[in-house]
């Protein structure tokens, strides 16, 4: 079966340009890419039910970026609430998807990656007020710690800060930011250029953005497990990084160096 | 209570003066438009009944003699309207991309909170639904988690104590030219009595700034050549407008503001205004209405020791206070000095804005 509509589609890009490169996207001539919105700086819109009416930031400029270099003209993105909805195993109906996903190897057994198009730490933002700003992972464990369920920043904190008090872990970084402006909690852990977006973007609804644990994790695009498109979404990637459009982005969205902040320990 | 709520209160209370003298029984005839000035929201009257009717309202923004006033929006101009709907409490406003345009942080929480804030005025309206382009916003408005109704109380002051000041940096030792160089500027008018202690810091530099302002010198905070040169010749600055009494001058060219009493310049503070845009209104007002702990709803930030002089345009201490004309209309005044000014500025006390004062 799984031939057969492959056949089928290739036979159908043949007929549709005659090019025989024509990307094997799952619709001919259309780029469907799969958000986890919102995340400040990188994506965020307007959704009806999986539907993105609107979008922006820096992954939907790369997407369609990408697209652009691969020829297609048509970009539709669809919106999964859960980020562990994207990178579970099987069937996709998207080609790629972007949402800060860090590579794992857990996560590598369920779906193909690209190369990295960024790599980040995770940043801690506390809350407005707090007396003493931690400076060390020490100092962390005794706050109330906060952080999306399913992401790097919970891992981190269950398995290396290991705190005292029973950590929040939340379904969303919406109410994430939220319950740290009501104080909630002391601090959150999270990728550390949203939290920079976050935290210039509203200065007096947090307190600092005290620092960040190194994790070097690399930000890839996510493919459905053995998608022929990778080959075509790494070279287009490559072409992107290389022309310094990548950078422009992240100078557009994301603006803050995070790689400078002070090393928690 | 909260700054924005206190206006509302009274603003609403001279609303039901108006209509109650009018027509007790009647529906109401006008819808209250949720607009800008300054740091805060003031509501404007416009002729409806209907969420509709003050939105389109809203989306058309302040009138030719409003804007004269500095009354803004944050919602971009031309933004349409897709539709609207009302069930159980809650309208749903659904908006066109345009209302989401743009990558400034403020404007976009501002426009958010002036929809809900307009909306909720509605008689039976307890909560507004943001829709864009027909989809929820998830993320688009900083600081405003419109993915759920929002309630005037969600974009309100938040039930939190404001910040405390900075942790003090390590005092740098005195010198006896530091000293020299302070008494001077006290003398003149530019720092207070109490800031002479011999010890360089922000404050001595914001004095020079002030001083740097009213001479027409780079404003750069350094005591260079020139800088020294002006000191030593200088005179105590005069008012601009002769009058009696206690007063506030605040001059827009210069980026200072003058308290005066009587005939006499009893300091000259360094202050930043509002930017091109949000231009500080000019003319003679009074002051309004005080508060230590200010809330500025459309733009999510405390505004410590606020002295309101017209609509939501206070005087207030900021964390930056800029050599330029920095704010959204409002007169920042930097934090050694906020306190003080706010002690010695009681309800009814004069405030001319004067745009040129040479």
């Amino acid at each position: 079966m799984r031939a057969l509509v492959a056949g089928f589609v290739v036979a159908l890009a043949v007929v549709a340009s005659g090019a025989a490169a024509a990307p094997p996207t799952k619709v001919p001539g259309e780029l469907r890419v799969g958000l986890s919105m919102p995340a400040a700086g990188f994506q965020v819109g307007a959704v009806r039910g999986r539907d993105v009416v609107l979008a922006k930031g820096l992954e939907v400029d790369l997407a369609r970026l990408l697209a652009r270099r691969l020829g297609i003209t048509r970009v539709r993105f669809v919106n999964e609430p859960f980020l562990s909805t994207l990178v579970r195993a099987g069937k996709k109906d998207w080609d790629i998807a972007l949402a800060q996903i860090t590579v794992t190897p857990v996560r590598a057994k369920r779906v193909d990656f690209s190369t990295a198009y960024l790599t980040a730490d995770q940043g801690v933002l506390v809350r407005r007020g707090l007396a003493t700003k931690p400076t060390t992972i020490a100092a962390l464990r005794r706050l109330q710690l906060c952080a999306e369920r399913t992401s790097t920043g919970g891992q981190l904190i269950v398995d290396r800060i290991k705190p005292t008090r029973k950590p929040r872990l939340l379904n969303n970084p919406s109410s994430l930011s939220y319950d740290l402006f009501t104080q909630r909690c002391d601090a959150i852990v999270f990728d550390a250029p949203t939290l920079a977006v976050l935290q210039r973007q509203a200065p007096d609804r947090y307190g600092p953005l005290v620092g960040r644990i190194v994790t070097r994790e690399k930000y890839a695009i996510a493919l459905e497990k053995g998608s022929p498109l990778r080959p075509q979404i790494n070279a287009a990637l490559a072409s992107v990084i290389r022309s310094g459009a990548l950078k422009q982005l992240r100078r557009r969205w994301l603006g803050t160096d995070t790689s400078t902040l002070r090393v928690l320990r | 209570m909260s700054a924005p709520l206190r206006l509302a209160i009274s603003l609403l209370a001279a609303g039901v003066v108006a209509s109650t003298s009018a027509q007790a029984s009647a529906p109401a005839t006008t819808v209250e438009v949720a607009l800008l000035q300054g740091e805060q929201v003031v509501h404007v009257d416009r002729p409806g009944s209907t969420v509709r009717a003050a939105v389109s309202a809203l989306l058309v923004g302040p009138t030719r003699a409003e804007k004269a006033r500095e009354i803004t929006s944050q919602v971009p101009a031309g933004t349409p309207l897709r539709s609207v709907s009302f069930a159980r409490g809650v309208a749903t406003v659904d908006l066109g991309e345009r209302f989401a345009g743009g990558r400034n942080a403020e404007s976009l929480s501002a426009r958010a909170a002036q929809v809900v804030l307009t909306g909720t005025r509605v008689p039976g309206v307890r909560a507004v639904r943001l829709r864009v382009k027909g989809g929820t916003p998830l993320g688009l408005f900083p600081g405003v988690v419109a993915s759920h109704p929002l309630t005037a109380k969600d974009v309100l002051a938040p039930d939190l104590p404001p910040p405390g000041p900075p942790a003090p940096s390590a005092p740098r030792p005195p010198s006896e030219a530091t000293r020299a160089l302070q008494q001077r500027l006290a003398d003149l008018g530019y720092l207070a009595p109490s800031g002479v202690d011999g010890r360089p810091g922000p404050q001595t530099t914001s004095a020079v700034v002030a001083f740097q302002k009213w001479t027409g010198l780079a404003r750069d905070g350094v005591v260079g050549p020139a800088t020294q040169a002006a000191l030593a010749a200088a005179a105590r600055p005069g008012p601009i407008r002769p009058a009696s009494g206690r007063r506030v001058e605040v001059l827009l060219d210069r980026q200072v503001a003058l308290l005066i009493d009587g005939d006499r310049v009893t300091r000259v503070l360094d202050v930043s205004t509002g930017k091109p845009g949000y231009e500080t209104p000019v003319g003679s007002w009074r002051v309004i209405r005080k508060e230590q702990r200010s809330w500025s709803v459309p733009y999510s930030v405390w505004l410590p020791w606020a002295t309101y002089f017209v609509g939501g345009v206070a005087f207030h201490e900021y964390p930056e206070v800029p050599p330029i004309a920095a704010s959204h209309g409002c007169v920042r005044v930097p934090r050694w000095d906020a306190a003080w000014l706010y002690s010695q500025t009681p309800i009814g006390t004069p405030v001319t804005v004067i745009a040129s004062s040479r």
